[in-house]
């Protein structure tokens, strides 16, 4: 590994770890073996697991879900948690930075992705392109006003114009919305649902985030890898390779953000 | 710029015929020349030669946008893609193939084993499967297997090795794939391709 890389990412830890300190987050560090819980092999199948003292624990795979079950089992006197550390999927380590806010307001959601977006500008100098959202909610209002049965979920996943024609005809609402581009999606889900309280943070992100200048795309398609998300969902594109920032919302009341320090990332 | 990945197989010979009868003539120039070059730029469009399993693959990676690959290959393996459409070339179908007169299927020779296996389990039938990487109809010839699940086109190469369809197990059609990201951060080209070749 080249030593400017090793350089960068322990720069990067402590210019965010001080990010996060300035702005009142709880830093947080854990052992890296952790008591064995199923759930967390369901979310991440590349999970570590070994046995000692007739004891089975995992390595920790995903700080998201540490901090989880670390939530689940003990009383926490703060609600905002950062860290920045390693995880192992497959034998191969890697490293994580982020945020996770339990119970968080709206305001301070907005206030965190501003936090993160503004941090990353400073430090690259660079313009974003675009940032990609969803609610997964929002394919529930579709398929409640029409009265569309569950095999449309998995359609528009995976964005199967073709079947979804079939299935619902080429004049249907949402066949028209999944053909159209997807920076226009926005304002079609808008005029149906505009009024809901999904529509209304997702445009008031939309306006907060006007002084980064990158367009604003919602697409119902797009989900997380994590099956854990269960709510909004982002990512923040730089160029057209991988994420620089994703997040979102899960277990109801939490909210995360994590920064990409891979492929291409910050570093 | 974006990026297509196309398969020089049959699929190809099929992708040049539907844009021959949709005028895309730009394409077909620059796609029917006669160059070992593995790929080829027009405008804004870069294709790339590539096998057909190696497709999605590309696209799964990003490197390339946009795939035309046959619904065989995303069937029998998973990837990360979106599945925009289906085409209207390239169709054929899955058979379960056998000499005549066989009774029972228990053992299955087949390049797909993912494919037979999901059928054989819906039908609640317990077979063996041996995985092979061509040529399958030999296998029911010299005896290594009952019976065969494989592509069946026109259906001359199983006449030709005196095999005959059993059970017809799902349609196979072309189908265009696009990389999960770039699909929003290359929108207006991707968007624009998509309506020259009917997609949307």
């Amino acid at each position: 590994m080249k030593n400017e890389l090793i350089m960068n990412r322990l720069k990067f830890a402590q210019d965010y770890t001080q990010l996060l300190d300035r702005e009142g987050y709880q830093l947080i560090d854990m052992n890296m073996a952790e008591p064995f819980q199923i759930d967390d092999k369901r979310h991440h199948s590349s999970t570590i697991i070994f046995e000692k003292n007739e004891q089975l624990f995992s390595i920790r795979s995903d700080w998201t879900r540490s901090l989880l079950n670390y939530n689940e089992n003990y009383y926490l006197s703060h609600r905002f948690f950062g860290y920045f550390g390693p995880v192992v999927r497959n034998y191969k380590t890697f490293y994580q930075a982020g945020v996770e806010l339990y119970g968080p307001t709206e305001a301070e959601v907005l206030k965190s992705i501003d936090m993160h977006l503004s941090f990353i500008e400073e430090r690259n100098g660079r313009e974003f392109r675009s940032i990609v959202v969803n609610d997964d909610k929002l394919l529930d209002l579709y398929i409640e006003k029409y009265e569309l049965d569950a095999g449309v979920r998995r359609l528009v996943y995976e964005k199967n114009l073709s079947e979804l024609r079939k299935k619902l005809g080429g004049e249907h609402p949402l066949y028209i919305l999944m053909t159209a581009k997807v920076s226009d999606q926005i304002h079609l889900v808008n005029e149906e649902f505009g009024k809901t309280d999904i529509m209304q943070f997702l445009n008031h992100l939309n306006g907060y985030l006007e002084k980064y200048n990158m367009k604003f795309i919602l697409d119902l398609s797009f989900r997380s890898p994590q099956s854990y998300y269960n709510g909004f969902y982002f990512q923040v594109f730089l160029n057209h390779d991988y994420p620089l920032l994703s997040g979102g919302e899960y277990n109801s009341s939490a909210f995360g953000i994590a920064v990409n320090l891979s492929n291409g990332g910050l570093l | 710029m974006i990026t297509v990945a196309l398969t020089k197989g049959r699929l190809f010979k099929d992708f040049i015929k539907y844009m021959e009868e949709n005028n895309l003539n730009d394409y077909i120039g620059a796609l029917t020349g006669e160059t070992r070059s593995l790929y080829t730029v027009v405008d804004n469009v870069k294709f790339i030669f590539a096998k057909g399993p190696d497709v999605p693959t590309y696209v799964e990676s990003g490197v390339a946008d946009i795939g035309i690959v046959g619904s065989d290959i995303i069937t029998e393996d998973e990837f990360n893609i979106l599945n925009v459409s289906q085409l209207p070339f390239g169709d054929c179908h899955f058979s379960v193939a056998a000499l005549p007169g066989q009774e029972s299927f228990n053992t299955i020779a087949t390049k797909y084993t993912n494919v037979a296996f999901e059928h054989f389990k819906n039908k609640k039938k317990d077979v063996s499967l041996v995985h092979l990487n061509g040529s399958v109809e030999l296998a029911p010839l010299l005896g290594l297997s009952d019976a065969i699940v494989d592509i069946v086109q026109t259906g001359g190469t199983l006449q030709d090795n005196g095999l005959i369809e059993y059970e017809k197990i799902m349609e196979i059609h072309a189908r265009l794939i696009a990389n999960k990201r770039t699909f929003y951060t290359k929108e207006d080209e991707i968007y624009e391709f998509l309506q020259e070749i009917g997609v949307v």
